[in-house]
């Protein structure tokens, strides 16, 4: 009877050593483990530039989900070529907008998530530098005929 | 200084418009009653509201950020009166072709750069009493009126801006930007000032009749 005690005593201080070396040891660990997965996304890209073509670095990005245009889905920044990426909630299709704002300058854009998943934006609306050329020369031109139309009337 | 549409409040955009009114219609009753023919200075308005339509499109770039020409002082010390029909003009080009601005912030951005036009104006005009052919009081006063108008106009932006900073954007991010572009605009004014100053002494030399208003 004595003998099976010292038994039960020893086996339950190897099984509490044993227990304490599991939990200390890097061994122990691996009850955390991490699992990274990389899955690709459909994720919506806005690219927020300045007419002359110079990035919205740090433009603030507020995104408004179409069930609830005045408060913001998604706040965040742009970084330094005035990009941000996220992802939308395709389980709320419909006409979702974007604005982007600094220092008083800013635009607000809308793109729409379909039932389908998929994320239609609008594309870039910039115009070229020969485009922005002709528009000015054109104006510029009205002004000036303006100006020969009341000079030829006074003479 | 352009503010575009969306950032203002509904109420501060119609305010802006109503104050645009009823300077045109001031600018425009002084034009009928101080000029014999307010005609013959059309083309002068007309080729200055050009000269203000481009010059927007001209970015200087000062670090971290770019400005533009605004031409305010300018306009306001050649034209008088004429300038806040001008810059009122010139404003409706710039938003409906290129978007620099807004349709429905054009009255405000009409009072940011056409109000401290009529005050370079105002200034310029004081030059009767120091001699109209006096080219030192004559470059000096057009480099003041045209430095204080854009300093002005860009700081009653900034301050329009920072106190209309809506709750959900970073209020301090964002004023930090307003402050530092506000900033930006001074090597703007000096170099328009010195500009306006260039261009009346120029005036002054081949063709002075034109910094006069023919009045009744």
């Amino acid at each position: 009877m004595k003998k099976t005690k010292h038994r039960v005593v020893l086996l339950s201080m190897i099984i509490l050593i044993g227990g304490l070396i599991l939990l200390l040891s890097p061994v122990g660990v691996s009850a955390h483990g991490v699992d990274i997965a990389a899955v690709p996304v459909k994720a919506v890209e806005v690219i927020a530039l300045y007419d002359s073509g110079q990035p919205m670095a740090g433009g603030q990005v507020a995104i408004y989900a179409p069930d609830e245009p005045l408060e913001p889905w998604l706040t965040g920044t742009c970084d330094e070529e005035g990009r941000f990426i996220f992802r939308p909630d395709y389980s709320r299709p419909g006409l979702w907008e974007i604005q982007v704002r600094l220092a008083g300058h800013g635009d607000l854009i809308r793109f729409e998530v379909t039932a389908a998943e998929e994320a239609v934006a609008d594309g870039p609306g910039g115009l070229s530098l020969l485009q922005k050329i002709v528009m000015a020369l054109v104006v510029a031109w009205g002004a000036v005929g303006t100006a020969f139309y009341f000079s030829r009337r006074n003479s | 200084m352009h503010i575009p549409d969306g950032i203002l409040p509904v109420s501060v955009a119609l305010s802006g418009y109503a104050a645009a009114g009823g300077l045109t219609w001031l600018s425009l009753n002084r034009i009928k009653k101080k000029f014999k023919n307010p005609r013959e200075l059309i083309p002068r308005a007309s080729l200055l509201t050009a000269a203000f339509f481009v010059a927007a499109l001209i970015h200087i770039p000062v670090p971290p950020t770019s400005v533009h020409l605004i031409l305010s002082g300018l306009m306001g010390v050649i034209l008088g009166w004429f300038a806040f029909p001008a810059i009122l003009v010139g404003l409706f080009f710039q938003a409906v072709m290129f978007q620099h601005g807004g349709l429905t912030t054009m009255g405000i951005n009409a009072c940011l750069m056409g109000i401290p036009a009529l005050l370079a104006g105002a200034l310029f005009r004081t030059r009767r009493y120091f001699g109209v052919n006096n080219k030192v009081t004559n470059g000096l006063l057009a480099f003041l009126g045209s430095f204080l108008a854009l300093v002005s106009g860009a700081l009653a932006a900034a301050l329009l801006l920072i106190y209309t900073i809506t709750a959900q954007l970073d209020v301090a991010a964002e004023r930090a930007a307003i402050i530092t572009l506000a900033g930006a605009h001074l090597p703007v004014a000096l170099l328009e000032g010195v500009f306006t100053a260039l261009v009346v002494l120029f005036l002054l030399r081949v063709k002075p009749e034109l910094l006069e208003m023919e009045e009744k």
